[in-house]
């Protein structure tokens, strides 16, 4: 008796390690990441001397394409919206055949926007053909490209991801590709994690290889975070002034004593050092103004393509030269949260389902692919513990999940460390047979 | 029975099986909480976002009729023929020659940066500006390596709108010139100045040749694009043009009070 509640025990702990849920973490002495502090690494990103050794522009075998998805737009849309009339990608091509990676982009982000250039010039070296896509929420997409352009419900987003993914797959059909890979950052990440679940019952790409960077868990855990960090408190502020006046200041006085004015990401850690140097809440409040002015650009091109006249009145005229001024003023009054009150959960409660905000949030945010994830042990995701996109439990949820599939970093804020050497090798060895 | 052995054998099992750069027991996976520290408006009172903006779109901009029209034109011309042009000059001339002619073009542009800072008062930055245009013209066979670069002399620009502008002469409104784009009235009188300022000075004899040559004009023009890394449309917004009319104001106002 005894000895059996002895090897009952020994038994229960044997399962316990072998269930207790483990990930890699890095550890921080080793990683070496320089910037320790969430906001400025999110800005300034990794110093330069810490960062990969990149493939040269010149090198680059690419070209910028477009697809013509929405022929009826070209007469609806205003004049003005000429530039996003078809939907614009850009492909790098390897001379012999390789595997593809499709890249989709952050929020509001552009196919050719810095994460999306750097991560192809990553892969384009590691010898893959490159595709780079849009954000389904990138104001070129939801008007060249999306059939309701009111973007957030993620089920449809990454159904019209995989469409165009199709699309393009389809015009270059002669390039030798050997195998299909995907990856996405941030918003993209979250698109990845289900583009996967759709072509697994699809069985279109059969992808080999999907990794997840830094991508939102609970979608509206996330885009409430950015909302606040608009409407951080500024301490330093006087009375009156208003913030932008308040960082060209800081900016003025710092270049007038340096004696010149040049501005590029590498100055930043060095004016992080200076006495001008912006505060924690500062640079929160200017990430997060980055990300309202997406919200701003959202708010407005969804209502003009829908005609709902919250923002611009139905019926208006608009022409190349018409004043955007005053629409942009009432666009900026509403953010994410008040997006998704305002705009995505009526269209989502119309179209598809006549649930609550917590339906949609659940169905549009990464549990409701928890078991794709789970089962799929080609996916992994990549994040760290200082990401403010992240609440409470979410890493809990993706050490749940992912296992030893989910790759932790003790520092880099929001994708700062994404242009880390340690970074781009772990990248680059997860797509490495 | 020989309970500590089973106990060493567990110990060392589950040892085996948890690597020390493998995570099991930290809270929250060491979640580290990064907004906590800072302390948020309530929703009532939410006001800095939206009156810091509306302060960013007060620019004086009585033409914008206009300015809007030329902004889409340019955008529109830079699409067509300008970054073609560009693509094609990559195209058929070998990268060292390009540099060449961008350091050629740019050493040029050093004339009027003299000028300039001698005009605002900034003696040691015009002494500074004057030793770079001599080192290159001398050193760098009529400026066609950036030897000064390389010295350590970073490049720098003063226009004469800058000037204007330290005087204390305002912006006037914003203008988006025909080609060149973003500018105001007071920037505008200054490129005009530094044109021919540029021709008075004629280093090595440049005014003279191109004169002659005005297919050089053309060359400074491609060159000028090649080396500008704004593309229109990179804003990647329906409200591109104010942020670019913002842009451009502050821009000008840093540069004049460095």
């Amino acid at each position: 008796m005894h000895v059996l509640a002895i090897l009952f025990c020994a038994l229960a702990a044997l399962l316990s390690a072998t269930t207790a849920v483990s990930f890699q973490l890095i550890d921080e002495e080793n990683y070496g990441f320089p910037t320790h502090n969430p906001f400025q690494a999110t800005i300034a990103g990794s110093p330069v001397e810490l960062q990969p050794q990149l493939i040269g522009s010149e090198q680059i075998k690419q070209k910028d394409y477009q697809l013509r998805l929405r022929p009826e737009r070209e007469q609806s849309l205003p004049s003005n919206f000429w530039p996003v009339k078809t939907l614009h990608y850009r492909l790098a091509k390897q001379k012999k055949p390789a595997p593809l990676i499709f890249i989709i982009a952050g929020t509001g982000a552009r196919y050719d926007s810095d994460k999306a250039e750097y991560l192809k010039k990553l892969f384009y070296g590691a010898g893959m053909h490159v595709v780079q896509i849009s954000s389904p929420t990138s104001y070129d997409f939801m008007a060249a490209a999306s059939h309701y352009a009111t973007p957030g419900y993620s089920p449809l987003d990454a159904q019209e991801l995989y469409y165009v993914m199709q699309t393009i797959a389809h015009k270059h059909k002669n390039l030798p590709v050997t195998d299909w890979f995907l990856t996405g950052y941030s918003l993209g990440g979250l698109h990845a994690a289900f583009i996967s679940e759709i072509d697994q019952q699809q069985q279109f790409f059969n992808f080999k290889r999907t990794l997840l960077l830094n991508p939102p868990v609970n979608l509206y855990t996330s885009v409430s975070n950015l909302d606040q960090m608009a409407n951080v408190v500024l301490p330093e502020l006087y009375e009156g002034h208003d913030f932008y006046q308040d960082v060209f200041d800081k900016l003025a006085r710092y270049f007038e004593r340096r004696g010149h004015f040049n501005f590029d990401q590498a100055i930043l850690a060095d004016f992080q050092n200076s006495p001008e140097r912006f505060t924690d809440a500062e640079m929160a409040m200017l990430i997060g103004t980055m990300f309202r002015f997406t919200a701003t650009d959202i708010n407005f091109t969804t209502d003009l393509i829908n005609r709902r006249g919250l923002i611009i009145p139905t019926g208006t005229r608009i022409t190349d030269g018409t004043s955007l001024t005053p629409y942009f003023e009432i666009a900026l009054l509403c953010d994410f949260s008040c997006y998704i009150q305002e705009q995505l959960l009526p269209f989502w409660q119309n179209v598809f389902q006549a649930g609550a905000l917590e339906d949609l949030i659940q169905q549009t945010s990464l549990y409701a692919v928890s078991e794709h994830l789970r089962t799929n042990k080609n996916i992994s995701v990549m994040h760290n513990q200082d990401d403010f996109i992240l609440g409470a439990g979410d890493l809990t949820f993706l050490e749940q999940v992912f296992q030893d599939r989910l790759i932790l970093y003790p520092y880099g804020g929001h994708l700062g460390n994404l242009d880390y050497v340690k970074n781009a090798d772990d990248i680059l060895e997860f797509f490495h047979d | 029975m020989t309970k500590p052995v089973l106990i060493a054998f567990i110990l060392s099992v589950s040892a085996s099986l948890s690597p020390p750069l493998w995570a099991e027991t930290l809270e929250d996976a060491g979640f580290k909480t990064p907004l906590k520290q800072l302390e948020f408006t309530p929703a009532l009172e939410q006001y800095q976002f939206e009156r810091s903006n509306f302060a960013a779109l007060q620019v004086h901009d009585p033409l914008e009729l206009v300015n809007r029209h030329l902004y889409h034109f340019n955008y529109k011309f830079d699409q067509y023929v300008f970054l073609p042009s560009v693509r094609a000059y990559r195209y058929v001339t070998p990268k060292p020659v390009r540099t060449g002619v961008s350091n050629f073009f740019s050493n040029l542009g050093q004339v009027p940066t003299s000028a300039n800072s001698l005009l605002q008062g900034k003696f040691k930055r015009a002494m500074h500006s004057t030793a770079r245009l001599l080192f290159n013209t001398i050193l760098g066979v009529g400026g066609l390596w950036d030897p000064a670069s390389k010295m350590g002399l970073v490049k720098v620009k003063e226009d004469f709108g800058q000037t204007l502008g330290v005087y204390g002469l305002p912006e006037g409104p914003y203008l988006v010139l025909p080609f060149l784009g973003p500018s105001n009235l007071r920037d505008t009188t200054g490129l005009v100045t530094d044109f021919f300022g540029e021709r008075e000075v004629n280093l090595i004899n440049y005014a003279e040749i191109s004169r002659r040559n005005p297919e050089l004009y053309g060359l400074q023009i491609i060159d000028m694009r090649y080396t500008t890394e704004l593309r229109y449309g990179q804003l990647n917004s329906p409200f591109e043009y104010e942020k670019i009319r913002y842009i451009y104001t502050k821009a000008r106002q840093l540069q004049i009070n460095e």
